[in-house]
């Protein structure tokens, strides 16, 4: 598995200081000065990753959020451009954004995505958001029962690929920066810090092992997809699997990972004189037949097996193809949003009872 | 980014959602994880629902229609124009020359206000909406065997039910957060038995799928009621305690021995018999039903059947039971509670008792009539020289639509308060810009009796303004001062005024995910299932009638039999999911589906365009072949302007409910060009 582990950016020794967590809220205050602070917040019954106004209402002991961190990069619906009678207009987002308290495995997530949005031609819209946020994650200590990272690597804490990282020790944190931009971003507020001792860092060990311990899913992706590859799996599996999609894009539309997205230009001001087109993009779904529809009409996706199995396909298959790594980080969302309970988990869980026996 | 807490405007499940907005604009949606309807999912509408809001064919500005085209105008001449009209009408030819058209699609505080407007402002009971077209029938049949007409259980209880018995509901696709707990208590070991004529998705899930004819349901569940009188299988503790009329009722199914049933409606006896066994001998059975009974000519005769099986076994007023109709509307049960209807006040109290008729005469300081108004079928096609229709499209969703069309043409006034222009608003000779779902306050009540708040996200676009302040502006104007600072005081009114809502306030559905009526005072936390001890009546009575078949069925010169419905991915006329790129990318024209078999025989191949004819109209579609439907019947979905189902469906009403029959007609099927 360790070939899943996302690309190293830096060599040096991990630069770590520990924050007292009474002065979390001060440095998060601080921070807040310079960027939109977006933390997960409990919202009557729920909690949401949004935009921060009081720092005492962020939930840190909450579970996944829904969607995903991806909608801060790669918004489901974000606006591109106009054009109206004095030209064009690029509508780029470019602000300033600390996303704090995502998972791992959302941070494994970003850095797929980067590889995916970034090398070679960059998404410029995509790219613009990026390089303004900046991540810090915490090691996870309360993973749902849907959650599975720990055995792809990609959670509950990472080794590198991260912006900021913290584990929780009781009364502090161990605050990890993985980029120079972190560094930079800690630096500035290097009072409230101290360099870590020898009791940090058994501490640390002893969350990292804890937080592995609290795992309740064990999925083995590359165990179904030597299943796949292997010609175990019938399409008569993926047509029971079909029968239960209830085609709503949901496990797309939450995965961290999923990339796909159409455009659609939209006409205001009737009137020929101040006539304005704008150009969206918005979340697409490869479990609609429509997205592979052809110009005539034709639909070569149109059977719901087709668009189900391509879907496992691509996560498990194409994806260690293409970018390294499976289109998965065990995150566990599809399993919380999925209505026919075809998710990956599930499916992968049901795999291994068909085909492993023996 | 922010986001907001709201509810879901397409289906009667009433999903918790989250909109999410960057400066002003809304960016997208995410399902609320711990909302007990939809727990973290949403369906492929809910998923797209901030689409249509902010699309640029959004009304701005209000609308005056002069010499035949529709121009800008502002709000205090459009206002003063609608209010001038119908005050000018109201005088020459007296208030009952006015309908109005509330909306299913609106807040409870605006349904609770229009027909405020209809009674205390104008002076008329000629109010009326949608669910007259679908959910009629089950408020005139349950009222008559339980006292009370709404879904009698929860949605969370579906997944520890041991038999799912559900009748003329495509729940997976119409439904589908409802029919995502019907899955999940699959998994856990419930039996399913679905009825429906099509194979619809959730049938391939039954144990048992009875295909019955269109429009033989009342056949189907005497002959089950049949078996289970003769096999021993009724609650005989709960006939005797709880019921009445059992004796009238037993000799009438005498008449519907299974092998009668499979005569009448081409179910086998041998499926007859098993699913009367099944329902009847497990105690958690839950009992589901949605237009596929509701939209006929007997629609109440079927409604009162199915309750009818209920009490027969049993299962009502304990969880995991019950008789539960889906509605089809984010807020029909609402617009229903609030007395948007031609005979009742807020909570059912019924025009025609003069002590309601007080109790509201005083609270509003008004005189009311005490005579029951027309209904949506009836104002359509008789009596009104006048409407005011609030969020509603009678020329594409009611029956006949030629005919509506016509009326609409006729009428002496038309007023459309809508967020789009539909198709209605072409008869209009003034169009009001609403406020969307979005850029409001206020309740939404689901299908579960769920009254939930929905939350302005981003501000209505230009000049639109929310429904409810439009409505007191117009009160205004005739004479009946409105004045209310928010929707939370409207509730405060409906609290006063609506038993059944009378602790349904804002700041206590602001806490979680709404209470579920009757929620009676200001400490009640809510009713998850009804009919507990006692039914709303006192005793259930058995109504049962016999079968009747459909007023209209095949014949030599129109051989199919026509049924029609939603699909997954349109909604009801369009004006929301026709602007949506992904959903109308999805099902971008009206397929008919037909069984290859008929397919074989006309010489139609697949995507072919065919000519659909009844008595009414004709219109091309394209043909889908496809085993779901039966030989011998096609399905249309009405969605689709182009295509206008609603051209060839049959006025025919149920006497009682005035539920025209949208479920069986007679057409004819050729090849186009």
């Amino acid at each position: 598995m360790k070939k899943n582990m996302p690309v190293p950016i830096k060599t040096e020794a991990v630069k770590e200081w520990v924050l007292d967590k009474n002065h979390l809220s001060y440095w998060l205050r601080q921070l807040r000065k310079d960027f939109e602070l977006v933390a997960p917040l409990r919202e009557r019954n729920d909690i949401v990753l949004k935009r921060i106004d009081r720092i005492h209402e962020i939930a840190l002991d909450c579970p996944a959020s829904i969607p995903s961190p991806k909608e801060f990069l790669f918004p489901q619906f974000e606006p591109m451009l106009t054009k109206g009678t004095d030209g064009i207009s690029d509508l780029r987002d470019g602000s300033k954004r600390v996303i704090f308290g995502v998972r791992s495995c959302d941070v494994s997530a970003v850095n797929l995505l980067d590889k995916f949005y970034l090398s070679g031609i960059a998404d410029p819209y995509y790219e613009s958001r990026r390089k303004n946020t900046l991540f810090i994650s915490l090691v996870c200590n309360v993973p749902d029962g849907t959650c599975f990272c720990a055995g792809l690597g990609t959670g509950p804490y990472l080794k590198t690929g991260y912006d900021i990282q913290l584990y929780d020790l009781g009364d502090r944190y161990l605050l990890q920066a993985g980029s120079k931009d972190a560094e930079r971003l800690v630096g500035r507020h290097r009072f409230l810090m101290r360099k870590p001792s020898k009791t940090d860092h058994e501490d640390q060990y002893e969350a990292q092992a804890s937080s592995k311990a609290m795992f309740a899913e064990r999925i083995s992706l590359e165990g179904a997809r030597q299943m796949i590859t292997d010609g175990k799996v019938a399409d008569d599996f993926w047509q029971d699997v079909a029968e239960r999609c209830f085609e709503c894009g949901g496990c797309v539309y939450e995965c961290p990972l999923c990339t796909c997205f159409s455009v659609i230009d939209r006409k205001y001001n009737a009137g020929p004189a101040d006539e304005q087109v704008e150009r969206s993009r918005l979340w697409d779904a490869c479990m609609f037949k429509g997205f592979t529809g052809m110009a005539g009409g034709a639909l070569p996706a149109e059977k719901r097996i087709l668009r189900t199995k391509r879907w496992f396909y691509h996560k498990l298959i194409y994806y260690p193809e293409t970018l390294g790594a499976f289109g998965c980080t065990g995150c566990g969302r599809c399993t919380i949003t999925c209505p026919g309970k075809i998710d990956m988990a599930s499916v992968v869980h049901r795999m291994g009872n068909e085909y492993s026996k023996g | 980014m922010e986001k907001f807490l709201t509810v879901c405007p397409y289906c009667g499940c009433g999903c918790g959602l989250y909109l999410h907005t960057e400066g002003g604009r809304i960016t997208g949606v995410s399902p609320s994880r711990n909302h007990p309807v939809n727990t973290g999912s949403l369906c492929v509408k809910g998923w797209n629902s901030y689409e249509f809001i902010q699309h640029p064919d959004r009304l701005k500005y209000p609308m005056i229609r002069e010499r035949g085209a529709l121009r800008r105008a502002t709000w205090k001449e459009a206002l003063r124009k609608v209010a001038g009209e119908l005050s000018r009408i109201k005088d020459s030819r007296g208030p009952d020359a006015i309908g109005v058209l509330s909306s299913a699609k609106c807040t409870n505080e605006e349904n609770y206000l229009m027909m405020k407007f209809a009674r205390a402002a104008i002076g008329t009971n000629n109010i009326d909406h949608c669910a007259r077209l679908c959910h009629s029938s089950s408020v005139g049949g349950l009222s008559a065997a339980f006292g009370s007409g709404a879904m009698t259980n929860s949605i969370t209880e579906i997944k520890d039910a041991r038999v799912l018995f559900v009748i003329g509901s495509n729940t997976t696709e119409q439904h589908p957060m409802i029919g995502m707990h019907m899955l999940d208590a699959v998994d856990r070991g419930a039996s399913l038995i679905v009825a429906d004529p099509r194979k619809i998705p959730l049938a391939g899930f039954a144990r048992i799928h009875l295909r019955h004819r269109c429009g033989t349901d009342v056949a189907l569940l005497l002959s089950i009621m049949n078996v289970i009188v003769a096999e021993g299988l009724v609650d005989v503790e709960f006939v005797r305690r709880r019921t009445e009329n059992f004796d009238a009722f037993s000799s009438l199914l005498e008449e519907y021995r299974p092998d009668t049933g499979e005569r009448i409606t081409g179910v086998k006896a041998d499926d007859i018999k098993k699913a009367a066994r099944l329902y009847a001998s497990e105690k958690r059975s839950m009992f589901f039903y949605s237009m596929g009974i509701t939209q006929h000519v007997t629609g109440v005769d079927n409604v009162k059947a199915c309750a009818d099986l209920v009490m027969l076994a049993g299962h009502i007023g304990l969880p995991m039971t019950g008789l539960n109709p889906l509605r089809g509307q984010n807020n029909v049960q609402g617009a229903c509670d609030m007395g948007a209807l031609p005979d009742y006040y807020s909570g059912y109290q019924a025009v025609k008792n003069p002590a309601s008729r007080r109790k509201f005469e005083k609270a509003w300081r008004k005189r009311l009539p005490d005579r029951p108004g027309l209904t949506l079928m009836e104002m359509l096609h008789d009596g009104v020289r006048a409407m005011f229709v609030m969020g509603e499209n009678p020329a594409l969703s009611d029956p006949d639509t030629t005919h509506v069309r016509e009326r609409l043409e006729r009428l002496d006034f038309l007023a459309v308060q809508d967020i789009f222009l539909t198709e209605t608003s072409e008869y209009a000779d003034v169009v009001l810009p609403a406020a969307s779902f979005a850029e409001k306050d206020g309740t939404f009540t689901n299908t579960e009796r769920r009254v939930q708040l929905i939350r302005k996200a981003v501000e209505p676009p230009q000049e639109a303004r929310p429904d409810w302040q439009i409505i007191c502006n117009l009160s205004g104007l005739m004479g009946a001062k409105m004045h209310y600072r928010g929707t939370y005081e409207i509730m405060e009114e409906i609290a006063l005024l609506t038993p059944h809502y009378g602790g349904t306030l804002h700041h206590r559905l602001d806490e979680g995910f709404g209470l579920q009526w009757p929620c009676p005072d200001i400490s009640h936390t809510g009713t998850p299932y009804l009919h507990r001890k006692k039914f709303a009546r006192g005793l259930g009575s058995f109504t049962s009638v016999g079968y009747m078949p459909p007023a209209e069925l095949p014949d030599g010169d129109f051989p199919f039999l026509l049924t029609t419905g939603r699909i997954s991915f349109q909604y009801h006329t369009g004006t929301m999911t026709r602007r949506t790129h992904i959903i109308e990318r999805e099902e971008p024209v009206c397929l008919m589906e037909i069984n290859p078999e008929d397919a074989k025989r006309l010489g139609i191949a697949e995507r072919q365009g065919v000519r659909v004819k009844s008595r009414r109209g004709e219109i091309t579609v394209t043909a889908a072949i496809t085993e779901r439907t039966p030989e011998g019947t096609v399905f249309l979905p009405f969605h689709y302007r182009e295509a206008a189902a609603n051209i060839l469906t049959n006025p025919a009403l149920d006497p009682a409910a005035k539920i025209p029959e949208f479920k069986v007609c007679a057409v004819a099927i050729e090849k186009a060009g």
